[in-house]
């Protein structure tokens, strides 16, 4: 019964709480604070805070932004009042609506500051009018912009430090070798992958590298700047497509610039990637580093560093490997069971590889010593129709007659082994070149001859069709392997067409033709044997 | 005129390079071709072309060898020079003549986009015709100042099987044979009526017709020279005694260490050097090695 004494108080408090709530809150409205309910934000240019700097001619973006923090309807006017002289693109009051809390708006504002204007600092102001439940409230902010002779700012800005290749963060790596880029081709395997499934080559594929740019700025403004670059040839000053090719069907621009702002007396390091197609070429180019003032296409400052590209074409290079090991193997083996392989020949047919070697060098290298030359020198890249005549007809005649007299698996190599030594001992010619190239050459031969039946237990040296075709793709192999050793070796260039068309007429055609008559010799030199 | 012989026979003399050990010559060719397939420094190039050139001064080498020797050098690096002019391959190039116009019918298309002279391709293929030059300049000077005996008899020394030394002794052996036995078919066959020197179909025939009587002999001869052979013990013994020893002298032994050495040392730096460039390995340990090779090799 006690307890239920208190009740209707409890009732009474109830209903005055009830009653007197919403007249508690309408003191919250009376105590709005703009700046600690709302944040406004002026930035000119874009992101910069206070003390910009701009010159005259140039196009800029001021940045508004507003924000509220309370927790009901408020509408905003604002105006964005622009120093004489200065043009505004577009109206100068904006009037928006925010909701609830932490709704905002912000909005980029061209501007255009003509070329005459005057140097000096001018006040850029924003006033926003806030109405909140009828109530009207009012933020001013201001900003200071610097606009300065193109002279002065080229003055305070400098590129202190290109660093190439770089991190992704723009930071030098020790492990690479300075102003070096490393052109890789795209293997081929990965080329025709690509081809087969209608990819295109994607910008993660084509990013070689990157470089580090450091940018100082000596004065007191804070300094907006957009950094690009350009690869340019030495020699003409164009820019070079290949180190900025299309991205995805976009010009390789758009997506290789930085923008940064440097504040006063700092340094700012920056990265930017370096996309390489796989059409470049090695050589010697200009870097070409390109600071921008926000807004403006004039370039305040420049600067220049030498680079090389290497070319790396890995085919020719794994080619070359190979063929060596192959080589070195192939004699490793001789080398290591000598007499089982010699015994296996009697000492006529030595004596009659020996004969058809030293034939090969009167008919063959002797000559070729100086036409080989000389017909470079006169004919140039049309020289090898003129001496594959010797190093490809004749040669593949003396192959071939020398097979059909000894159709016994080693015969090739005996006879390019005693071939290379003979060059070496008269005409010195104990070259890397000559022994990979003939070893190749010898090891294809033997494996191709093997395997089609020309050579073996039943040996069946007539078929000049079958021993054509093998010794033509034979030769093929070593021509290949060939140009790939000259280039890899000696540092060479040929062109692709020139590869081909040696490959297939000298490597091919001339083969075939050797062979084929190489056949007939062979059997007229059988009846004199008999 | 310089002739086959000027290319192939050797000049006996009393000089420091004749007197080496052509064990010693093989090893010094052997390493030197390694050390200007590693090179790359055009100044260094240079360096080893005129050390293997005053190698012929050493060796008091007449009139007709250096005639032969500039004629060969002159033709090769006109060679490498003429065809890197045409294919050199990277940037910047200069075009001085066009040999086909891109827009040239067919042969535009064939070549790629045409065919040009570049400038730059000029001096590309004259240092890299050092590479080449300074290899063929010290083959020939090996071959012309050591006997094919005793060029043999190193190969053997150094391990070659001797059935296949056998074989390379009977080929030099018979070279001035089967060379006047060319020179004389090629005379008969010019008497028949054939000009060797017309191209096309001229020079196909004269060397069949070369080939077959020249080679029908070499057949002929195999018979009688297998069965003398024979009969002179050939291959009864495993090992084959030798008339003459070779012995390397002290200098023999210098100078083969200095090169061995020196083109061991030059490959290696090359090859970690160029690891470091592709990549693949990087020490800090090593950047005096990459100075070195960056800078000198």
């Amino acid at each position: 019964m006690k307890n239920l004494a208190f009740l209707p108080f409890a009732l009474l408090f109830l209903a005055l709480g009830l009653i007197v709530q919403p007249a508690a809150a309408q003191p919250q409205q009376e105590d709005f604070k703009p700046e600690d309910m709302t944040t406004f934000i002026i930035q000119v240019p874009h992101g910069v805070e206070e003390n910009g700097i701009a010159v005259g001619g140039s196009t800029l973006s001021a940045y508004l932004f507003f924000e509220s923090y309370y927790d009901g309807n408020m509408n905003v006017t604002m105006e964005f009042g622009l120093p004489e002289g200065f043009v505004l693109h577009e109206p100068s009051v904006h009037t928006f609506s925010l909701q609830t809390e932490y709704d905002d708006w912000y909005r980029l504002v061209e501007f255009y500051i003509p070329p005459d204007t005057p140097c000096g600092t001018y006040t850029i102001t924003s006033k926003a009018v806030i109405e909140v439940e009828g109530t009207k409230h009012t933020i001013v902010r201001t900003t200071q912009l610097k606009v300065a002779l193109k002279e002065e700012v080229a003055d305070e800005v400098s590129v202190s430090q290109i660093i190439i290749p770089s991190d992704e963060d723009g930071y030098g790596d020790p492990s690479h070798p300075s102003n070096t880029l490393v052109v890789q081709e795209t293997s081929p395997a990965l080329k025709k992958l690509l081809k087969v499934t209608d990819l295109k080559t994607e910008k993660e594929d084509l990013i070689s590298t990157f470089m580090g740019i450091e940018l100082t700025n000596t004065g007191n403004s804070t300094i907006p700047v957009m950094v690009t670059y350009d690869i340019l040839d030495t020699k003409t000053g164009e820019p070079v497509k290949a180190f900025k090719p299309d991205i995805m069907g976009m010009n390789a621009d758009t997506v290789c610039y930085a923008t940064v702002t440097l504040s006063p007396g700092s340094n700012s390091l920056i990265s930017l990637p370096l996309y390489i197609s796989q059409d470049a070429l090695g050589g010697d180019y200009l870097l070409r580093v390109k600071v921008k003032l926000t807004g403006s296409d004039w370039i305040a400052v420049t600067k220049d560093q030498k680079i090389t590209a290497i070319s790396r074409r890995w085919g020719p290079i794994v080619t070359t490997f190979t063929a060596s090991l192959l080589g070195l193997t192939a004699l490793g083996f001789f080398f290591s069971r000598p007499g089982k392989i010699m015994d296996r020949f009697k000492t006529r047919n030595l004596v009659l590889i020996a004969l058809f070697g030293t034939v090969s060098f009167t008919v063959i290298n002797l000559p070729m010593t100086i036409l080989w030359e000389l017909s470079h020198a006169i004919f140039g890249p049309f020289s090898f129709l003129f001496t594959g005549l010797f190093n490809e007809i004749l040669l593949y005649m003396l192959i071939a007659s020398l097979v059909v007299l000894i159709p016994k698996p080693g015969v090739i190599s005996l006879f390019m082994m005693v071939r290379f030594l003979l060059g070496g001992f008269i005409t010195g010619s104990f070259t890397p070149i000559t022994f990979i190239t003939l070893s190749v050459n010898a090891i294809m031969l033997e494996l191709m001859l093997y395997a089609g039946g020309i050579t073996g237990k039943n040996p069946a040296p007539d078929n000049r069709f079958r021993m054509g075709i093998l010794c033509g793709f034979a030769d093929m192999v070593g021509g290949y392997v060939s140009f790939s050793v000259w280039m890899v070796l000696y540092r060479l260039f040929y062109s692709d067409w020139y590869i081909t068309a040696n490959i297939l007429i000298d490597g091919f055609l001339y083969t075939f033709i050797g062979t084929w008559f190489g056949i007939s010799l062979g059997n007229r030199l059988k009846k004199v044997a008999e | 005129m310089i002739g086959a012989r000027s290319i192939a026979e050797p000049t006996i003399k009393d000089t420091v390079i004749h007197r080496m050990d052509p064990r010693a010559k093989i090893l010094i060719l052997i390493s030197t071709v390694f050390v200007a397939v590693a090179l790359d420094n055009q100044k260094t190039m240079f360096l080893l072309f005129l050390i293997v050139l005053s190698g012929f001064v050493l060796a008091r080498m007449p009139a007709i060898k250096i005639k032969t020797l500039v004629l060969l050098l002159v033709l090769l690096i006109w060679g490498t020079i003429y065809s890197q002019a045409l294919f050199y391959s990277q940037l910047p190039r200069t075009v001085i003549f066009t040999i086909i116009n891109p827009d040239f019918p067919i042969l535009g298309w064939l070549t790629g986009g045409g065919l040009f002279v570049y400038e730059e391709g000029l001096h590309h293929g004259a240092i890299q015709g050092l590479r080449s030059a300074s290899i063929l300049s010290l083959g020939l000077l090996m071959c012309w100042t050591t006997d094919s005996r005793d060029m043999l008899n190193g190969l053997v020394g150094l391990r070659v099987p001797y059935s296949v030394a056998f074989m390379v002794i009977t080929a030099v052996r018979f070279l001035p044979i089967i060379i006047t036995e060319v020179t004389t078919v090629i005379t008969v066959q010019r008497l028949r009526g054939f000009n060797p020197k017309k191209f096309g179909s001229g020079i196909i025939k004269t060397l069949l017709n070369i080939l077959t009587p020249t080679l029908a002999n070499c057949v002929r001869r195999t018979g009688t020279l297998a069965v003398s052979v024979q009969s002179r013990a050939f291959r009864a013994n495993p090992d084959r005694t030798s008339l003459k020893k070779l012995e390397f002298s002290n200098l023999d032994k210098i100078v083969v260490a200095v090169c061995v050495s020196a083109a061991i040392g030059v490959v290696i730096i090359k090859l970690v050097y160029n690891m470091y460039t592709s990549g693949i390995y990087y020490t800090s340990g090593l950047r005096p090695v990459y100075a070195i090779a960056g800078g000198y090799l």
